[in-house]
This record gives structure tokens, sequence and C-alpha cells, in this order.
């Protein structure tokens, strides 16, 4: 009898039982219980899938007698994987020779004997360059056409890049949290990475930084036509320098010339600067160690253009970075099949999943014959903290030269949207907001709101969102002011003017957390009751369309300005 | 170019306890399994009242496709069930024991933020094994189609994909169902509307109030006449440290009355009999709603087109046992079957049979008989015809009547018993008020004490509640605004009231010079998505985008 009868089971628990059994004879044994009992075709299949699987395992080859005719090349790859002793593996070759002589069969034999020859030599043995087009004759070279493929080996590289994303001529916020997070990153790495004795370095055995000790800089690029403007700013969030160019072509954002403009800054001073820029004061490493962009539409495009000329890789969308070793097996990167090695200075860049529920860290590490620098991320806007500005912080400016090519503004922006900014009901001395309170005659209670705006010298008037969303026909003459635009609370605007005044509005939490900041409220409701009672610091109980006229005869004639004036004094 | 589509063995639309019994037992046989939830987390859409049972006849209880669910995602075991009849301050309450011990293996109490949020993670462990997954804040709107055949879904966030099997668990509003069109929102007396109120509870009093250990847990339910004439009932279960209290009403019965949900729940809460076990200090944790398919009238005898088999509530599978409710054990039954169907048809080499063999399941496992009783069908629909139910309720009040009740004494409370009458029982008028009244009445006696509880009112409610709101997007469309089409909504929504601004709809007069017309207008904003205005207005009804609208946090 089998340890499980599957008829004692639901199909559910099954599965798992039955992967682990190993026993094909006790599977057989379960399968005739079951084909005699409850015959479910799904447990038989389960039970039938497990023996073949086991079977297989059984069938081994053996590699010196196969019959590799008989065999995919896809077979003979996996057949080979298993073989240590070169003697069997030329045997075997000889036999593909001899039998159906597939060059891919014969591939796959050869790397093998080359992979075991190669560990059994003594270590320290060079690998050798064989450039891809030798390696490879037969090989379109799609890689040819990118010029700096090959020529960084062993570069140098130094400092964390931040591409700093403007729009209408300021800093976005996401560039200001990239900045902070660079700074917070360099200081730890500065004084992580210090001098070893081997190498000597510095004479400051306190400073770290690079291989020889000397710290590494937090470099803020800033491309843009008022990018000058920018650079004290930069500077107050964190960067050690800045590079910028400024043109007014570079308006919008315009990829062409932004990732030239990038990647001429880049390499700049190193071994692979553009004619220009061979000699540069402020660099002399061949390209940046790390690079960072904002993931916005814009970041997005640019950073996979940067990293892509600068011949190296990305990790997009990235929510969290951190600089640490990391010891990588893998053959492509080690050089040496087997062989384990740390790599030190490895930005950790970690992306969430799809779900959210699992992260990726992304690496970027040099191989033999090949740099990968600079390691690059683009970061998701809001994943890290904007830092505190500190106006005193002092950096380097450099205004980065460069002729634009005129082809790189081959597209023309013929055409373009302002997406509606809206109505900026913040800094005004004073908001007068209206709630459902108008419903009876809702465009004479929009006109007395508006009459009491202009009696103020700088009032702005805005809305509850149960006016916005209701049904009300309104004039007109007053509709252009009945819009999402001028909503205040939770999704609307949040505004603390010194004076708010809020008529035939309830005070539900969603308004209150757009207004409660303001310094004086005062509130005009028919309910007694209303949550707004408990958070204005004035409450007239009544009408809006009786108070609010008079209210704006108070402010012409001066009355209401001097009330609260002395109000707000106490 | 459709063939550019990914493609998944099996895709699972709706993390709940039916999803997720449906992705566990495909995972389980190797299938290749992507789960698709529209919430930031599953769970933080959904509300149940809370009771969830394991049937000893039911081929699938939750416990068995999740092992370590009792301990880790529900809350106490109910080991007391009460029936409490009301008139006024009279209450006679019934010991529901043997009914609620009729064919249970379990009943536990849950949360299902709590409960959701920890099968999801179980679930994604299982199918990313079989090259799948469980997706959050993805919504899926639509069915993908062939020519006429359902191939696949569509989403607001992502391509369309395609898949074997469609596992429609997306909950009593189910767009999928809708889509094809095996459920609509037409006939207000097809549902019932349930509104809950969680309320918080010091550490140890639970124990103390409902005397009760630290594991175990007492349901009581509620009828009578403290709900104004309107057709259901009320229910308290104790969580591990919380209540959930809520009431549960025929929506046709909400509608002709222009009933306020929310006030026959704070008719509920503070009632005095309710006033020792809430204590003095209420604190109201969070407020919820949702739509109950009455299972009797709309599970789907035929849950299943092409590829696509529903499951849950969404297919309609929701039992009203008199008034024991059960409806998530039905989900798990009902999604493993599925589950086992669609494995069934692929190991016969023949996918599109899944859906003919689950219909088959459902009848060879009693799912459906639990859900549809024949009894009923020939003898509960009866008993709702007009002059016949007020005949029987007349009589019930009539002299004859008390009589008869009043000399039935203590053997009435073994006819609330029994599974077989409580499954029988027509919805009138009869069985939810008069006949609980008049036992309260001619059986009852008086509670002493007084009620200090006093529910937050509808806007604190309502800013209590957690919204990411889609700015510029509603979800709900007003087809009709007129009052007369979708002025229901006003009273029957459980967030809005009449005269209430802050609500989801409200009625208003516009027009001027005389000629004024009495509207409603629609703000999405504080809506709960518990589809009760897509049946009583005139609506085009779907949820918010993936990760958008109302988050629970208790459920």
């Amino acid at each position: 009898m089998p340890e499980i009868d599957p008829t004692d089971h639901e199909i559910a628990e099954l599965g798992p039982k039955i992967k682990d059994v190993d026993d094909a004879d006790e599977l057989r044994e379960m399968l005739e219980l079951e084909e005699s009992g409850e015959d479910r075709a799904p447990v038989k299949t389960l039970i039938e899938s497990r023996i073949e699987k086991l079977e297989e395992e059984d069938e081994e080859v053996d590699p010196s007698s196969a019959d590799l005719d008989d065999m995919t090349v896809a077979d003979i790859a996996n057949l080979v994987r298993d073989v240590d002793d070169v003697t069997v593996l030329e045997d075997m070759l000889e036999r593909e020779q001899a039998g159906q002589d597939r060059k891919t069969a014969k591939g796959q034999i050869e790397d093998r004997i080359e992979s075991i020859e190669g560990s059994e030599d003594e270590a320290g043995e060079e690998l050798e360059y064989v450039p891809p087009e030798e390696k490879h004759p037969d090989l379109d070279h799609p890689t040819n056409d990118k010029q700096w493929v090959e020529n960084i080996d062993g570069g140098t590289y130094r400092d964390m890049w931040v591409y700093c994303e403007t729009q209408h001529g300021e800093l976005i916020d996401v560039s200001r949290e990239m900045l902070g997070k660079a700074r917070e990153l360099m200081d730890d790495y500065n004084d992580r990475y210090g001098v070893s004795d081997e190498v000597g370095g510095s004479e400051d055995s306190s400073s770290g930084g690079d291989e020889d000790g000397n710290p590494e800089d937090v470099v803020a690029v800033l491309i843009g036509d008022g990018a000058s403007d920018l650079t004290e700013e930069v500077i107050a969030y964190g960067a050690d320098r800045v590079v910028y160019h400024e043109d007014d072509r570079l308006e919008r954002f315009r990829h062409e010339p932004y990732t030239e403009i990038f990647c001429s800054m880049a390499r700049a001073g190193g071994q692979v600067a553009d004619e220009d820029h061979e000699d540069v004061e402020w660099k002399e490493y061949d390209e940046p160690r790390y690079t960072v962009f904002p993931a916005t539409n814009n970041g997005r495009d640019l950073s996979a253009l940067v990293q892509g000329e600068l011949d190296s890789g990305l990790a997009s969308d990235c929510s969290g970075l951190y600089i640490e070793e990391a010891m990588i097996s893998n053959p492509a990167k080690t050089g040496k099949p087997g062989d384990s090695k740390e790599f030190d200075r490895i930005l950790h860049m970690k992306r969430p999943d799809f779900s959210g529920f699992e992260y990726s860290t992304i690496l970027c590490i040099d191989k033999p014959f090949r740099d990968f620098h600079p390691q690059g991320a683009s970061v998701i806007p809001g994943s890290f903290e904007i830092p505190e500005a500190d106006p005193e912080r002092e950096g380097e400016v450099i205004d980065f030269d460069m002729d634009l090519n005129d082809d790189w503004f081959q597209v023309e922006v013929t055409d373009f949207d302002t997406l509606d900014s809206g109505i900026d009901l913040t800094g005004h001395d004073v908001i007068v907001a209206m709630g459902r309170g108008i419903g009876d005659a809702p465009t004479e209670g929009i006109e007395l709101g508006l009459d009491l705006v202009d009696a103020f010298d700088d009032a702005a008037f805005g809305l509850s969102r149960g006016v916005i969303t209701s049904s009300y026909d309104f004039d007109g003459h007053v509709e252009q002011y009945i819009g999402e635009d001028r909503q205040i609370g939770e999704s609307g605007q949040v505004v603390e003017p010194d004076v708010y005044i809020a008529a035939g509005i309830s005070g539900a939490i969603q308004h209150k957390v757009g207004m409660d900041e303001s310094d004086t409220i005062i509130a005009i409701n028919t309910d007694p009751d209303a949550d707004i009672s408990g958070f204005s610091d004035y409450y007239i109980e009544g009408d809006l369309f009786e108070v609010l006229p008079r209210l704006t005869e108070a402010v012409e004639s001066g009355e209401l300005a001097a009330a609260v004036a002395e109000a707000s004094d106490d | 170019m459709t063939d550019d589509y990914e493609h998944y063995e099996a895709v699972v639309v709706g993390a709940g306890p039916g999803g997720a019994a449906a992705a566990a037992t495909l995972a389980r046989n190797g299938i290749e399994t992507l789960v698709l939830e529209r919430g930031v987390d599953a769970g933080s859409k959904n509300v149940s009242g809370g009771l969830l049972y394991a049937e000893e006849s039911s081929p699938y209880t939750i416990d068995d496709l999740f092992p370590g669910f009792r301990e880790e995602a529900s809350d106490r075991e109910v080991t007391e069930h009460y029936i409490h009849n009301i008139a006024g301050r009279n209450v006679k309450t019934f010991d529901l024991h043997d009914l609620h011990h009729h064919d249970t293996e379990w009943a536990d109490s849950v949360l299902r933020r709590k409960m959701d949020s920890w099968l999801a993670r179980e679930v994604h462990e299982m199918t990313r094994e079989t090259g799948g997954g469980l997706l959050t804040e993805v919504r899926v709107n639509g069915l993908l189609r062939e020519g006429a055949e359902i191939v696949g879904v569509t989403l607001d966030e992502l391509d369309p994909i395609k898949a074997d099997v469609i596992i429609g668990a997306d909950g009593v509003n189910s767009e999928l169902a809708r889509d094809a069109g095996l459920m609509d929102w037409e006939e207000p007396d097809e549902w019932f509307q349930g509104v809950k109120a969680v309320a918080q509870m010091p550490e140890g009093a639970i124990e103390e109030r409902f005397d009760v250990d630290e594991d175990e847990g007492v349901a009581h339910l509620f009828s009578g006449d403290l709900f104004e004439n309107v057709r259901g009932g009320g229910f308290l279960y104790t969580n591990d440290q919380s209540l959930s209290i809520g009431t549960v009403f025929h929506l046709d019965s909400i509608a002709d009355q222009r009933a306020e949900p929310q006030e026959l729940l704070d008719n509920l809460l503070t009632h005095p009999l309710l006033a020792d076990w809430i204590g003095d200090e209420y604190t109201e944790l969070e407020y919820s709603a949702k739509l109950v398919p009455d299972s009797k009238k709309v599970a789907h005898p035929s849950p299943y087109r092409d590829r696509l088999l529903l499951v849950g509530d969404a297919a309609g599978q929701m039992q009203a046992q008199g008034p024991i409710i059960k409806g998530m054990n039905h989900a798990v039954t009902a999604g493993a079957l599925a589950a086992e169907a669609f494995v069934d048809a692929k190991s016969r080499g023949d996918t599109s049979a899944a859906g003919e063999r689950y219909v088959t399941k459902l009848e060879n496992e009693g799912v459906m008989d639990k859900l549809r009783p024949t009894r009923y069908r020939t003898l509960g629909r009866l008993g709702e015809v007009g002059p016949v139910a007020s005949a029987m309720n007349a009589v019930t009040d009539s002299v004859v009547g008390r009589t008869a009740i009043s000399a039935l004494g203590d053997r009435a409370e073994s006819l609330f018993n029994s599974p077989f009458l409580m499954g029988m029982l027509p919805d009138t008028r009869m069985g939810y008020v008069t006949v609980p009244t008049v036992v309260a009445e001619q059986l009852g006696s008086p509670v002493e004490g007084e009620s200090t509880v006093e529910p937050p009112e509808l806007d604190d409610r309502i800013g209590d509640l957690t919204y990411d709101v889609d700015e510029g997007n509603p979800h709900i469309e007003l087809r009709d605004n007129s009052f007369a089409a979708s002025g229901t909504a006003v009273t029957a929504c459980p967030v809005s009231a009449k005269d209430f601004g802050g609500g989801c709809y409200r009625d208003e007069y516009v027009g001027s010079n005389g000629t004024e017309e009495h509207v409603v207008s629609l703000d999405t904003q504080p809506c709960v998505e518990c589809g009760t205005c897509a049946v009583v207005a005139d609506t085009n009804w779907t949820h918010p985008r993936g990760g958008k609208g109302v988050e629970y946090e208790q459920g």
C-alpha cells in the first residue's frame, strides 16, 4: 500500500503531497487506487506527470555512448554541461563530426572543452581580449556604430551627477529630493571609502573618497534657458559643483540637444572627451561614477538616451539607492567561471515590482574589457525627502561652453498646450468662499460673494466642493467663477489667508483641511450647529443673502478691517 | 493585433475569498495564474457583516485551502448566537444555537482588510511559483472578445490580457458579470443593502461584557420594530478588539420607504439593549456599506460564459438562511470548484468545457440548492404575492395570531432554529417585523437602562474614511438627473441624506422665473462603492480606477 491513498484526499491537497513522493512504483500504486476508486481525471494527471518526471530523471544518458545523431543541439548542450572529462568531450566531438557534423553542436562541445581547460589553468592567467568582430566573424555588428563601445576599459570615474530638471524656470521637487539623497550618499561614501595603507594616497589620513583618498562630489547638471538662475539653489540643496549650459533654444525639453549636452559634460576632460572639451579645468576623469535622473516624462527620456550614449545601463524608476560592496559570481562579470569577486562602490538601485510586493535591486557592474559606468538610475518622484536648503553652502559653478548643432533642433515645436494651471488662491490676504448655502438663489449668492471680494484690496474667491458638483443653474456672467480650480479643501487648494470668510459652508472635514490654518475665520451660516461654528473665530448666525451685503458695506467703509486688525492683535 | 497581448492560463479578477480560493487551487495544480485586484491592498475595497462559516457539508473550507487562516486572518470563533425580537423596550431573546451549529464546522468573525490582505500575501506567494502573481491597484474594466467570444480582460491601467480561463470574483457589482450579460442592476427586490459600523472596544471589555474567553465570540441578531417597518434586521459580532454592528435591509424596502440607512443603523446603535455591550464611550472606527445579492432570486444557475466563470457575490452566491447570512463560505467553495473545473477540463484537453463542469460541480456539491432552495421556489415566492402577504400579516397581528404565538411560548425558539423553515420564509414584512414585534410584545420583557451612545453624523463618518479621489474622473455618471428617475438615491445611498449637502446625492431645485425643476446632483467623492445607486437611480455605474476611491482600514 502506498503511504497516501489518493481517494482519501481532495485534489487541492494532493498536489503538494504528490510532489513529495519520489518512488515511481508507489505512485503507480496510487494511480491504481484512484482508478479503482474515484477515478478523478485531474488526480490521475497529477500522478502521471509526477511519474513521468521521476522517470525522466532516471533516464540518465551516458555521454560517452550517447547517439548524438538522435539528439537535438539543445539536448547536447544540456548533456555536456555535466561532463568534466575532456577526453569524453573530444570523443563526442569526433562522433558529431562523423555524424551530422552540426556546427552549432560542435560549438557547444568546444565551448565546454574550452571552459574546462580554461579552469584547469593556473590562477592568474590573463584573459585575452578578442574583439567581437573577430570572435564572431559571421555576425553583423550593429554595435560598431556605437563608437565608444570599446574605448573605455579601466577608466577613471568619480562623483555622483544629478540631473536637475526644471519647469518654467524652476527646479521641480524631485530635483531637490535627488540632491538631498545624493548629498547623503556621497557624505557617507567619503566617510567610508578611505585610503588603504597599501595605496598610500593623500597626506591627510582623515580624508576619504576615491581610490586615492580624495573626496568625491555631488555634481548638479542644469540645462535650459534660465539655468544660470538656479545654480545657487542647487548648491543650497547639496551640490558641490554645478555644471550648466544655457541657451534660448533650450526653453523646452528637446531630447537630442539635452542628451548631447549632458554627454559632452560627462565626457569632458577624459579620454573620450569631444574635441572642444579635451581639457577642462574642473574635471579630469573619464565619466561620472554615478548618474541620477528623475523618473518624470522628460527625465525618463533623457536618462535612457544618456546612459545608452555613454554605453552603460540604466535602472529606471527606482525608489531606493545605496552604495555598498557586491559579491558577484557571474563569470561574465568576474571573467572566470567559478570565481566570486567582490566589487566595491556599487550603487544598489532598488525598484518596486509591479505588484508592490517585491523589489528588485539592480546593479551595474564593469566586466572584463568593458566598463559599465556611469552607474545610472532614474528615481520616482517623492521617493526621498526634500532636504532643508542651506543658503550658506558654497560650491563651484561651471558655465559649460558648447556650440549647439543646428541639426539637433530639427524637430520643431509648432504648437503646444499649457495645461490649465488654473487659479491660484494662495497668497491672498482674504478669501471669500461660498458653500451650498447659496442653493436658494445660486447666481445671486455668487454675485454677493464677488461683491465682497471686490471690497477688499487683495482677496480671492473660492468655493466648497458641494457647489462645484451641484446641478445649480448659474447665469452666464457668474458661470466662469464656478469650477474645480476654485475648490478649497482636501481635493482642492489649501489656503491660509489672514482672513477666511466662509458663507453657507457647513465645514465638513474635507473642507476644513483646506482652510483651518487661516489666521481669522469668519463663518456665516443659518445653522448654529454646523461644524464650522466649532473652528471659526467669528460666527455669524444668519442668512448669507442678508449678511453678505452688510459685510461688504462694512468693509468698504473700513469698519471690518479695523475690527479684524484689533482682534488679531489680541 | 490581439495576438500581441500578454497571455496567462488563468486570470482571477478580484482578491476576495472567492478569488483567493480559486487562485490557490489553480496554483496548487500548477496553473499559471495572475490575480488582479483594484484596491491599494486586498481587502481595502471589501466589506462584510463579518461572520465566515465553514460548513461540514462543503467540499472546501477556507482553512483547508489556507492552512493557518484562523490563527492569522480571522478574529474570534463565534460560539454563541442569539436573536432578539424587539418591540419598543420589550425584548424576547431566542438562542439560535441549533440553527447556528447546523452543518457548521466553525464560524469566525472577520474584518476584511485584515483577512483579505493576509489571503492575498499567501496567494501571491503561491501564484508567483506558477509564473503569475498578484497585482494590486489594477482595475479590470471589461471583457476582451475575439468576434463574439470572450478571450480575456481589458484594464484601465494595462493592455488587455488573454487567458484560457477568467475567474470573475469581482464582487457584487461585478463589471464582468454585467459585461457578459449574466447580471444586471435592474430590480431593487433582488438585493439587500448592508450598513456597518465598527466600534472600538477597550482591552478586556469584550470578555467582560459578553462573558466569553479571549478566543471566543458572540453573534447577536436583532429584528422587530426598531427599523420603522423597513424589512431587514441588525447584527452585532465580536471581533478581537472591536464590535461589528450593522443592519441589512431589503433594498426595495429602503427605496420604497425612502428610508435613511444610516439612521436605521443609529436606531440599533442607540437601543438600550446594546447599551451595556457598547459601554459609555462609543468610538466608531469605520462606517461602511455594501450590497448583498439575494441568492434566492439572483444566484445564477449557470454562472459562466465562454471562458468567464463567476464566483461569489459576482454570481449572486449569497445565502440568507433566515436571519443567518452566509456568503463568504460559498464564495470560497465556488472559487475552488471553478478552479477545479478548469483543471479537470484542461487535463481532458478541452479548457473550453470548464464552465459546464463548474455548473455541474455547483449542483453536485449541493451549493446551488443552498443558494436557491427548492422549497423557497415553490412556497416562499407565493408568500410574497401581495394579497397573500398582507393576509398572512394581518393574521399574525390579529388576536388569533397573537394568541397562537403566546401559546407557542418558548417553542417559538425551536421554530426559529429550523433551517428548513428559515429557508422557506417569504421575504415580507411578516417575517422581519410583524412576527418579531408580536413575539416581543407577547413574550418579551422590557430592558433596563438608557443608551448614552451618540453615533457620529454622516459628514463625520465620511470625513473619517480614507479616500484617494480620482479628480476629474468621476466613476459614476448620472444618466437622468431628474428627481423622479434618480431621487431615491438621496435617501437610499448610505453616504447621502435628505438636506445633507456633503453626500453623493443631493436634491436640488434649479431654474428661475417660475419654472422650477426638482433634480439631483452627484458628487462621487464620498462614494463607498456599494452599488446602491446603480439599482435605485439611473446611472452609468463603474468602479473607480485601480487604487482610487475609498480605502477601508477595517472592512
